[in-house]
């Protein structure tokens, strides 16, 4: 069930389509993230729900009604932005109070809904004290405590982890997931940052210079990329360029690979086999049994913890492939060694 | 940044403050000085100057008329500055340079020319040599004062993320600029508040010409005693300094109160 949707949405900035043709639907409850490169107009689409910018064309429409020319203050979106957005003359308790004091609630309800949002975000201490006496994670739970409080119809986050460090970030982001599902909120979240997109969404909307890439649940984005900028922008992904010679062989190089050929490619079609670095082996000798098998040097070697990611060069072209940090195998820099993946850990699309 | 030698230093400093602060002395021990010509110090001291001044019939009246003019003049500027500017600002921020050249100009238009053009052009009633004539054209003269330090206030927070947190929060356009922006720019308001009443206070050319003798102000009784009785002139100098100083104060006393968490949290970003 479509809440919120935006039909066929753009906007321009002089010449430049900041987003183009944008369509998509949320559901009510869901939590939704907009992810994408800088500049791929993120900012844009989330300030056209809010209402801070108009759409060029197509229309935006919330729990049945069309909202596009209704003004921003009416809207009834709670908004977090990347930093410094809270009120700096006003203590924790006045910044969450505003926006049901300028819209003239009751003193009494005040009181109680400031005291549970705060609750909410566990920062039930901190009422009396300004926003430059909190930590920059803490601002922005206040800064959320603040959006929540109007009883928003959807709430909207811009980047709001963008501006702390790693540790607090992502912390917080599983805050920001908890409140949701604890409230419901229908949510549109953007970021950059590809893990915490899916890490905390229903659902991801890969964006790419104003553009729809490929929407869909986190696992979806992530196994089967409907296009090779999302293979490339979500997580790491090699890509083999090879030619198709049937339904499940593709030639790469000397070598021909096992993989399901979609129906759309024609045969010598010229196309790219992703595979993820975790999905491939390695050996020390030719292995026997396997399927997909490539021999190469490796150059690089890198501890990243629970894994550690080699870096082979196979006649010119890089593959990673990422070994458990719990194996014993021992590999060593130059060294010649074998790599191998099962052909459903392949995907095939054409190269252009 | 080269080092000047400490002695030069000093001799600098030392220069700047006597420079300031010898004619501010002078005129103090004046305006209580029995005789004071041709020795090198007053040859006696006396408040009779104060009590001449105080017991002048214009005396409380032209200090009333200095003083609604003064406060008149910082509200309407007040009313008038900070709305426009925050609206170019945030709405049209390719027209702040515009603005910027806008408030510039009451500094090339001499009191004169712009007394004599305000006379001419509102020669008809309520304006013809009214002190709402007067109001008016000291606010456009002193109107860069109060502009400056405002925009400079609104250039140092960031009024987009302020206005659209507001907003999306459902407030309205006047409750942004009362509630979020007047607040975190106070710093800027009283600092062209206090510049405006000083400047509007000492102001002499528009007020003789536009309202002149139907509406005295102080510094038209301050001249009139200068051709009398310098040392009159003098004390009445150091009650308008004292007018001055009080407005100071007082102004720093209110953003001392307002400070707290406006320019900590303004100084902490
Ligand atoms: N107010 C604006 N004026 C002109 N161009 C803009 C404006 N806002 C955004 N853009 C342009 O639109 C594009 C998308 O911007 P934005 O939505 O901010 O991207 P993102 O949030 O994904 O980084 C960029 O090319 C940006 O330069
Ligand atoms: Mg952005």
């Amino acid at each position: 069930m479509a809440y919120l949707e935006l039909k066929n949405v753009s906007k321009l900035f002089g010449p430049v389509a900041a987003v183009k043709d944008f369509h998509f639907a949320v559901a009510k409850g869901a939590f939704v993230s907009l992810l994408g490169p800088s500049g791929c107009g993120k900012t844009t689409t989330l300030r056209m729900i809010a209402g801070f910018e108009m759409p060029d064309a197509g229309a935006i429409t919330l729990d049945g009604t069309d909202i596009t020319s209704v003004p921003p203050n009416r809207r009834g979106t709670g908004m977090v932005f990347q930093a410094y957005a809270l009120f700096p003359n006003m203590n924790v308790r006045d910044n969450v109070a505003f926006g049901l004091e300028v819209t003239g609630h009751p003193k009494q309800e005040i009181e109680g809904r400031v005291r549970e949002m705060l609750a909410l975000v566990r920062l039930d201490d901190t009422a009396k004290r300004f926003p430059h006496q909190l930590s920059g994670g803490q601002q922005q739970r206040i800064a959320l405590a603040r959006a929540l409080a109007i009883r928003p119809r959807v709430l909207l986050l811009d980047e709001p982890l963008s501006a702390l460090d790693a540790v607090v970030r992502v912390a917080l982001r599983g805050e920001i997931r908890r409140i949701q599902l604890e409230l419901g909120i229908t949510t549109v979240y953007v970021t950059h940052d590809q893990e915490e997109a899916l890490s905390i969404s229903d659902r991801v909307v890969v964006m790419n210079q104003g553009l729809i890439e490929q929407a869909g649940t986190p696992e979806e984005i992530y196994r089967q990329p409907k296009t090779r900028f999302v293979a490339a922008f979500i997580g790491t992904a090699n890509q083999l360029n090879g030619v198709v010679v049937d339904r499940t062989q593709v030639r790469f190089g000397e070598t021909m690979l096992r993989a399901p050929v979609p129906s759309g490619l024609k045969e010598s079609s010229k196309v790219v086999v992703l595979v993820r670095p975790e999905s491939i082996a390695i050996h020390a000798a030719a292995p026997t049994d396997a399927h997909n098998v490539l021999e190469g040097t490796i150059q690089t070697i890198t501890f990243l913890g629970p894994i550690t990611r080699l870096g082979v060069d196979i006649g010119g072209t890089r593959v990673v492939a990422d070994m458990a940090a719990s194996s014993r195998a021992a590999f060593t820099h130059t060294q010649h060694v074998w790599l191998s993946f099962p052909p459903d850990a392949c995907q095939v699309m054409a190269e252009k | 940044m080269k080092q000047r030698p400490p002695v030069l230093q000093g001799l600098l400093v030392a220069l700047f403050v006597a420079y300031m602060i010898l004619p501010i002395i002078a005129t103090y021990t004046f305006s209580i000085a029995t005789k004071w010509d041709i020795t090198l110090m007053p040859e006696g001291y006396t408040l009779e100057w104060y009590q001449t001044a105080f017991d002048h019939p214009y005396f409380s009246i032209t200090l009333t008329n200095s003083f609604i003019v003064s406060i008149a003049a910082v509200l309407v500027g007040l009313l008038f500055i900070v709305p426009t500017t925050y609206w170019v600002h945030t709405r049209v921020p390719a027209a702040k340079p515009l603005l910027d050249l806008l408030m510039i100009l009451p500094f090339g238009i001499p009191a004169v020319v712009l007394a004599l053009a305000l006379i001419r052009v509102y020669a008809f009633p309520p304006f013809a040599r009214s002190p709402f004539l007067l109001i008016s054209a000291c606010v456009i003269f002193s109107m860069p004062f109060m502009y400056r330090p405002i925009s400079n206030s609104l250039m140092a927070i960031d009024v987009h993320t302020l206005t659209e947190s507001a907003l999306s929060l459902g407030a309205n356009t006047l409750q942004i600029l009362i509630r979020v922006i007047a607040p975190n720019i106070l710093p800027g308001i009283l600092s062209g508040s206090l510049l405006v009443f000083a400047t509007v206070f000492a102001e002499f050319t528009l007020a003789n010409l536009i309202t002149g003798a139907s509406f005295k102000t102080f510094p038209i009784l301050l001249v009139e005693f200068t051709r009398r009785d310098g040392r009159i002139a003098a004390a009445l100098s150091v009650i308008s300094f004292t007018v001055a100083w009080f407005a100071s104060i007082a102004i720093l006393w209110v953003s001392g109160r307002g400070r707290k968490p406006t320019e900590e949290a303004l100084g902490a970003r």
